[in-house]
């Protein structure tokens, strides 16, 4: 058996101070001989008991101080999360920065390895020999993509940086 | 990091000051709701923690989350039990920390105005709350939330389902359960 009808009697019995002494002698004696209802006459006044000795002997702050706290809390939040953008972009700019002048870099080391190409490149414009100038374009296909990826990326964000402070 | 300039900090200040507009009720609505609250959700954290200071800080972590929370209720029972949920969780946290000190809250509750005034026997009371208060550190700490919710807080098993997250109709067995354990735990150090 979990559960009996009178459960809920013996609880109430119990939560407005009538148990044992002011509690009907039909209730007890259906106590005695209800095991579901013997637990809960020993357990329930136990936990009741306790609860309003723990509430009389409670101290919470007044609503005044936990609202002041939660306000200045919330404000501490509010400013960190309005400042995580920024930091995100900062960062974004710095790393484009970086790759940005780790293109050029490489770019300017290979334009250096090819400088009689480019020497080629001004005789081919100068004969403006059409098929040799559009193999000299696709060899170079990956270098120029790089430029004007790395343009589109920077270019966003120096306008964000340029306009964030207005 | 960049500077920021007065503007950028006066427009965070200004976003700032908006947190109070985060929060999911008014002053005045809040001071009715704790004033009635806050000592059972004490209670509630102070025993299912078993360190009243304890309780003191989850308290206030208690009803920040609840303030900040977007939750929408339907009536003041609903927004009860929301906010026992989260101490509910907040205890759970806490649990994962070295174990409590039963005797240390049992020690903190015998102070003088802690005892009952109408029993007149303050020490046998202290007693039955000690053995209380070890017993429950025997129990789950699931065991300890529904035995508490349902008997010294007196929460519908309905309730208690919602504050716990857990089906109304398995309620029912759990509570059997924790209660024959408390009770038999109480019968034992009664002898």
């Amino acid at each position: 058996m979990t559960e009996c009808p009178r459960e809920a009697e013996v609880f109430e019995a119990v939560a407005f101070g009538r148990w044992p002494a002011h509690a009907g002698a039909d209730l007890q004696a259906h106590v005695a001989g209800c095991p579901v209802c013997r637990d809960v006459a020993d357990v329930a006044p136990a936990l009741h008991g306790d609860r309003q000795a723990l509430m009389r002997a409670s101290h919470p702050p007044t609503a005044g101080v936990v609202w002041w706290r939660a306000t200045i809390r919330a404000r501490a939040e509010a400013t960190r999360t309005a400042m995580q953008p920024i930091t995100l972009w900062q960062g974004i700019a710095a790393a484009s920065i970086v790759g940005v002048v780790a293109a050029l870099g490489g770019s300017l080391w290979e334009w250096s390895r090819t400088a009689d190409r480019i020497g080629g490149l001004v005789t081919l414009l100068a004969s403006r020999d059409a098929a040799s100038l559009a193999s000299f374009g696709f060899e170079h296909a990956a270098l120029v993509l790089l430029v004007v990826v790395t343009c589109l990326v920077l270019a966003p964000v120096a306008l964000y940086l340029a306009l964030s402070d207005d | 990091m960049r500077d920021m300039t007065l503007t950028g900090l006066e427009r965070l200040d200004a976003g700032a000051a908006d947190a109070d507009a985060t929060f999911q009720m008014d002053e005045d609505a809040f001071r009715l709701f704790y004033d009635r609250t806050a000592r059972p959700v004490w209670a509630y954290l102070a025993r299912m923690t078993g360190d009243p200071r304890l309780a003191d800080d989850l308290l206030q972590e208690a009803y920040y989350r609840f303030l900040r929370a977007r939750a929408t209720h339907d009536d003041d029972a609903h927004r009860r039990n929301y906010l026992f949920r989260i101490a509910t969780n907040l205890a759970h946290d806490v649990r994962r920390r070295p174990r409590l000190d039963a005797a240390a809250l049992a020690d903190t509750d015998s102070a003088g105005d802690a005892a009952d005034p109408r029993s007149g026997d303050v020490a046998a009371d202290t007693a039955r709350r000690l053995d209380l208060a070890r017993a429950m550190s025997r129990l789950k700490p699931r065991e300890r939330d529904l035995l508490w919710l349902a008997y010294a807080q007196g929460s519908s098993h309905g309730e208690i389902a919602e504050t716990l997250g857990l089906k109304t109709s398995s309620i029912k067995m759990l509570l059997f359960r924790a209660r024959r354990r408390l009770a038999a735990l109480l019968r034992e150090r009664a002898r």
